[in-house]
């Protein structure tokens, strides 16, 4: 790299203006040449080539997505709940995420901003600053929650609890290292795979194919409507849409140089990403739906106790396969949230952020990035905090903290005067509209359900 | 040595300038993209938002508190 590690330099002139270029250009660059020499050639290869290249921000944010609580909330719903409503709600649940997520694509694509960049600069500090306390909140609690994950896998195998976070931290801390966006997104990418670990443990239950069909046309049998079932209703869609999502991904989009030409792309990133994610949730409810067929109270369960539970079922390979899952959904996790806090840092203070940068240029995005996630392993070390309490309930604060993020987002979106003609065509922001329903009206039955819980008897549930 | 790297340097002055898009470059983005002013509907939603989030949170802290309890 001929620009190496020095600070942005004046390099010449083009025209009266005195272009600077900066490290970070020039990686970009680097990746668009790649892109646009794929681009021009036809064919199947340079087409599945392309693919390549401009897959990796969709994909990472939907597995990144089923981190430890999300995992914990599909575990949770297999075991209460068994084979039945849930399967084809979580799937509904991603539709909804693959709605959200397309607008950042377009978004970070068309603006080359940031999401809190654009909040900032488009509705001014005070509200920009309300979205910020929401993202930095939801965003420490959940980290919190991904070493508690991390922590209870890697304790199915003896691993004392400080080891397990060190191990976590050196991979997070690892895959930085290489100050590439490329190369992150690449090692990242290659980690959130193991996703679908939860795939064959789920076949070792030797699910009932039938029920399984049976729930997907007919979406029975129904859970009864009271609190429990409001609570996995909310942790789950809690599970596949958060704010952190809309931040990282229009983040990742312009830190790897997307542009309005590969907009289709990135909504096949997004579509790919979600179907991966999808699978292994319904892995994983189907891998816990035999504890509810044996009766099993799964109430409190944490990682290491479904894969206890799940051992006399599938065997002691299989439950190992389902903690090493747990820790897989934690890590990567611990890496897309800080980082989208990074870049939500730094997009507002306005310093450098970017994978692209080196450490010397980049010292508040990484520190940042690093700090965050070593807060939030710290707390976890501390003894007898009622940790059990955060994570039932960060799925929970995600979705009541996504309604006034994706009227930020849908605002944003259909800004014509920054969207130009990538405005939202009527049927997206239909779609958008009816998630923002769904999520304000989950949130408010939650609200119900605590205040008044004699409501829930009287409409006929417990 | 100091004409090899000035080379270098307007090598990827070059390689930058013809693959990224002018508003891709870290300088293009200092500047600021000018306020949008919010309508009356507008501001009533994220007022209205911001009031349901807050009274959801304090319903959060409330249900952890009872279970704590």
């Amino acid at each position: 790299m001929s620009v190496g590690s020095q600070p942005p330099q004046t390099n010449g002139i083009a025209g009266d203006e005195v272009v600077v270029i900066t490290h970070e250009d020039v990686d970009r660059a680097h990746d668009r040449v790649r892109v646009s020499e794929a681009r021009a050639h036809r064919g199947f290869f340079h087409g599945a080539r392309l693919l390549w290249l401009l897959v990796g921000p969709g994909i990472l944010v939907m597995l990144g997505e089923n981190d430890g609580p999300s995992m914990l909330a599909y575990a949770a719903t297999g075991a209460k709940f068994g084979i039945g409503f849930f399967l084809p709600f979580v799937v509904l649940t991603f539709v909804m995420a693959i709605v959200v997520q397309e607008m950042t694509v377009r978004l970070g694509a068309a603006t080359h901003r940031g999401h809190a960049e654009l909040i900032f600069d488009r509705f001014g500090p005070f509200w920009g600053w309300f979205s910020m306390i929401d993202l930095a909140l939801g965003n420490f609690l959940t980290l919190i929650t991904e070493f508690i994950a991390i922590r209870a896998g890697l304790g199915f195998f003896g691993v004392p609890p400080w080891m397990a976070i060190l191990i976590a931290l050196v991979i997070l801390y690892a895959a930085l290292m290489s100050h590439r966006y490329w190369t992150w997104e690449r090692i990242t990418l290659a980690a959130a795979l193991f996703n679908l670990v939860f795939i064959p443990v789920a076949l070792m239950t030797h699910p009932h194919w039938h029920a399984v069909r049976h729930a997907f046309i007919t979406w029975q049998p129904m859970p009864g409507f009271n609190k429990d079932t409001l609570l996995i209703v909310l942790a789950d869609i809690g599970a596949t849409v958060t704010p952190w999502m809309l931040f990282f991904q229009q983040s990742a989009t312009v830190d790897k140089g997307l542009t309005t030409k590969d907009i289709r792309f990135g909504r096949i990133d997004t579509v790919l990403g979600a179907a991966l994610a999808t699978a292994a949730a319904l892995a994983t409810i189907l891998a816990t739906a035999p504890l509810f067929a044996h009766q099993m109270g799964a109430d409190n369960f944490q990682a290491a106790e479904f894969a206890q539970a799940l051992q006399p079922i599938i065997g002691r390979f299989g439950a190992s396969l389902f903690a090493l899952g747990m820790v897989e959904a934690g890590i990567v996790a611990s890496i897309t949230i800080s980082t989208s806090s990074a870049y939500a840092f730094g997009e507002v203070t306005h310093k450098p952020h970017s994978l692209n940068l080196p450490m010397g240029q980049g010292k508040a995005f990484y520190s940042v990035l690093t700090l965050c996630a070593a807060a939030a392993a710290a707390i976890v070390l501390i003894p007898g905090l009622p940790l059990v309490y955060v994570v039932l309930l960060v799925n929970v604060v995600a979705v009541l903290a996504m309604p006034p993020a994706l009227v930020f987002l849908f605002m944003l979106v259909n800004d014509r005067e920054i969207m130009g003609d990538l405005v939202s065509p009527p049927w997206a922001n239909v779609l958008s509209s009816g998630v923002v329903f769904i999520l304000t009206s989950a949130g408010v039955l939650f609200g119900i359900s605590i205040i008044a819980p004699n409501i829930f008897a009287l409409l006929g549930g417990k | 040595m100091a004409r090899e790297e000035t080379q270098n340097l307007e090598a990827d002055r070059n390689l930058v300038l013809s693959s990224l898009e002018h508003d891709q470059l870290v300088r293009a983005k200092k500047h600021h993209i000018p306020r949008r002013i919010l309508k009356g509907p507008e501001l009533a939603v994220l007022w209205t938002l911001r009031v349901y989030l807050l009274f959801m949170m304090a319903v959060v802290v409330y249900q952890v508190w009872t279970a704590a309890h």
